[in-house]
């Protein structure tokens, strides 16, 4: 097999392979702008009827409330659960304790338990608490998850001891050695996780669902979800809807994306 | 500097989101005032200003807002608004706080509100699909009130689809919209072939397959579709005959079932023959109609909504009952598909208040019914509102046709049926069975595996 009839293997694989994972954000820009009736029909042209869409969308649903609290949930989740995780990645692997390791085991093993499982008691413990329809309701459940926990633990074991060792001399307690020895160092770790925990605060649905009840506090999974549940579905509009939902995880994946790779594999610089 | 900046950057959004969560959760806990829900909608401080003036003058005759979950914007939610307003005329300070949850969304809430106990998390009134009604009332005898004597006269409701709401000789809903069956055919494909809606009018499916393998021949369109993951048209033909898959002690009634086995046969000889599509998806079923593969459509009225979502094709559709089956007892040309009721639940805060609501409104305004019908085309069940000039209006789309009280004739026709509690197991089970006789599998050894599954399904 000649090297040119190889290299020309190996770019029709690679043009099949981003066709196949950039159609359906493209078509999902076109699906927006045409009517449903071309949607369905499998139209693959730009339409003309953007603006109807946009306009019959923001005349049937609160689009921008339900954007705001998209936002705001998933703003909250991002720091709050850095710094939390980070926190316990960091203690898991900096301090001594002779049962941290069993520790550590259980909370990996609560990654095994599916969050449906665990639906109805939290409901029933955020009832009780008066926390339902709240954003500290909302948040709560996200703020120490164990893969993120996981991810700092990992991160910190490549933190030089040294420095730590360095700092206290120097005279830093052990919160100013976190944050400001240990943070500014593994800042390609928190970017990793800051794309991949506000992902899942964004596209967060089914907790969602079941504790907001009332149509303040609405997000926009959970209005591509009631676009979906009437009788006719407006395909062009469900798809204007989709784009703005998308837009603000690939903003932040994007501009987070030079320091994704490093954080994923664990560098520290 | 710059790290300065991000910090005080960080705090800034910190500190806006957190005090936007303090007002959020504050908002909430006073659910029933109906003001953060304005708000938040419409933006319009004008709005919120009036709203906030009904609340006022409501918090003087004591709390007259009653919560409704229901899902579709421009069906179900537009018509309790319209409910609304039209009860709002005799008590001013009544409000309504509706909130849009979808049905699959409303079966996990209620499976949680359930499960954990919390009932105290359940609206006042909610909407609930026929088809599920029987397995929540049975399943959860706590969930919904007994409506039987509490002055709705239910005599006035279609009896085909009020018995989806009544459980042990109880009513425990008030019937909303209608699932009637409709077969609705396009005129100008028909003619190609040289036929009219007449002549698949009060037929029986062995004609039906005659004329739509004709048609199919002569242009190509298949006379019906289907999705393949359900099995609702075998439920509409059962139903047509008042056959269930239930025998009388709610035990599956699928092995042994002459009816159901003709009705399994009956749809593989139509897709053998062409005369019906098999889509993989419900946009799929939606395009066969809407972008011509298939000169005909089989299903509750409701699907009217998206065959009208093809406007290029007004005026070329007409409607007809469907095909009855052929040489079974009792069969008839109408059945029903869909449709959903409203119940109220254990958790209402004014049961007196939200009985008297639905029977001002849903059982007894002949006005709501006009305002919704061409607003919505939401079309009633309740008997009265099918006198109401609007239903005997021409519908141009339809060629004319007075769509609307064809309708609510054929919904008085329709035979009713136990469609039991564990209707969605059986349908899914008989999709299974649907997906392999048509591959090529016996009839009979598909109705004993569907019969084991739905029998696992229910231990």
């Amino acid at each position: 097999m000649s090297e040119k009839f190889k290299t020309v293997l190996k770019y029709a694989f690679l043009i099949i392979c981003t066709v196949v994972s950039v159609f359906p954000l493209l078509w999902m820009v076109i699906a927006a702008t045409n009517k449903s009736v071309d949607v369905i029909a499998g139209k693959l042209s730009l339409g003309t009827n953007l603006v109807e869409n946009y306009r019959n969308l923001i005349g049937q649903q609160p689009l921008w409330g339900n954007f705001w609290n998209s936002c705001k949930y998933a703003i909250l989740v991002t720091v709050l659960a850095l710094v939390v995780s980070s926190m316990a990645g960091y203690a898991f692997e900096i301090y001594r304790d002779k049962a941290k390791n069993m520790v550590f085991s259980v909370v990996l093993m609560t990654m095994m338990i599916p969050f449906v499982a665990l639906m109805v008691p939290l409901f029933q413990i955020y009832s009780r608490l008066g926390l339902l329809n709240t954003t500290v309701g909302f948040i709560l459940p996200s703020l120490a998850t164990p893969f993120l926990i996981m991810m700092f633990r990992t991160g910190a074991k490549a933190f030089p001891l040294d420095i730590i060792e360095a700092s206290r001399l120097e005279g830093l307690s052990e919160f100013q050695i976190f944050f400001r020895m240990f943070m500014p160092t593994m800042k390609s770790t928190y970017a990793a996780a800051a794309v991949v925990t506000f992902m899942n605060a964004w596209n967060n649905y089914l907790w969602a669902k079941v504790i907001m009840s009332d149509n303040t506090t609405q997000t926009m999974p959970m209005l591509i979800s009631s676009l979906t549940s009437g009788y006719v579905t407006d395909y062009g509009m469900l798809m204007l809807a989709v784009l703005i939902t998308t837009i603000p995880t690939a903003i932040v994946f994007f501009a987070l994306q030079k320091y994704f790779v490093e954080g994923i594999t664990g560098a520290v610089k | 500097m710059k790290r300065k900046l991000i910090s005080v950057f960080m705090t800034v959004i910190m500190g806006c989101t957190l005090l936007a969560g303090c007002g959020s959760s504050g908002d909430s806990a006073g659910t029933s005032s109906g003001e953060s829900t304005v708000a938040m909608e419409n933006n319009e401080d004008a709005e919120t200003e009036t709203k906030e003036a009904d609340t006022k003058e409501a918090d003087t005759d004591g709390d007259q807002t009653l919560t409704v979950w229901a899902w579709d914007k421009s069906f179900n939610i537009y018509s309790m608004e319209e409910a609304e307003k039209v009860y709002q005329k005799d008590h001013p300070g009544f409000q309504l706080e509706i909130v849009e949850v979808g049905w699959d969304d409303m079966q996990t809430k209620l499976s949680t509100i359930v499960g954990s106990g919390n009932y105290d998390q359940l609206p006042d009134i909610l909407l609930m699909q026929d088809f599920a009604y029987q397995k929540y009332c049975i399943t959860y005898p706590d969930l919904f009130q007994d409506l039987t004597d509490c002055g709705i006269d239910f005599s006035q409701f279609a009896e085909g689809k009020l018995n989806a709401s009544v459980v042990g000789g109880k009513n425990y809903g008030v019937p909303f919209d209608n699932g009637t069956e409709i077969a609705a055919y396009r005129t100008d494909i028909l003619e190609q072939a040289g036929y009219t809606v007449e002549d698949l009018t009060d037929i029986d499916w062995d004609r039906f397959i005659e004329i739509g393998k004709d048609v199919f021949s002569k242009t190509g369109y298949s006379l019906c579709s289907v999705q393949a993951a359900s099995s609702d048209l075998i439920y509409q033909m059962l139903q047509s005959a008042g056959v269930s898959t239930w025998n009388e002690d709610d035990t599956p009634n699928l092995v042994g079932n002459d009816v159901l086995k003709q009705c399994v046969g009956i749809y593989k000889t139509m897709f053998e023959e062409g005369v019906m599509a098999i889509t993989n998806s419900w946009d799929e079923y939606i395009a066969t109609f809407t972008s011509g593969k298939s000169c005909g459509v089989i299903n509750g009225c409701w699907i009217m909504a998206s065959i009208q979502s093809a406007e290029d094709t007004s005026g070329l559709w007409q409607i007809t009952n469907l095909p009855s089956l052929p040489g079974v007892e009792g069969a008839t040309n109408y059945s029903n598909q869909g449709g959903s009721t409203w119940a109220i639940t254990s958790n209402c805060s004014d049961f007196d208040l939200a009985v008297d609501f639905l029977k001002e409104t849903f059982a007894g305004s002949v006005e709501l019914y006009e305002t919704i019908l061409p607003g919505a085309g939401a079309l009633s069940t309740w008997i009265p509102a099918s006198e109401s000039s609007v239903y005997s209006e021409p519908q141009e789309f339809y060629g004319g046709q007075e769509v609307f009280s064809l309708l609510t004739d054929f919904a008085e026709k329709t035979p009713s049926v136990n469609l039991g509690v564990y209707y969605t197991e059986a349908n899914t089970a008989l999709a299974t069975l649907l997906a392999n006789v048509v591959a090529g599998s016996d009839i009979d050894d598909e109705l004993k595996i569907a019969q084991e599954t739905v029998e696992f399904s229910m231990q």
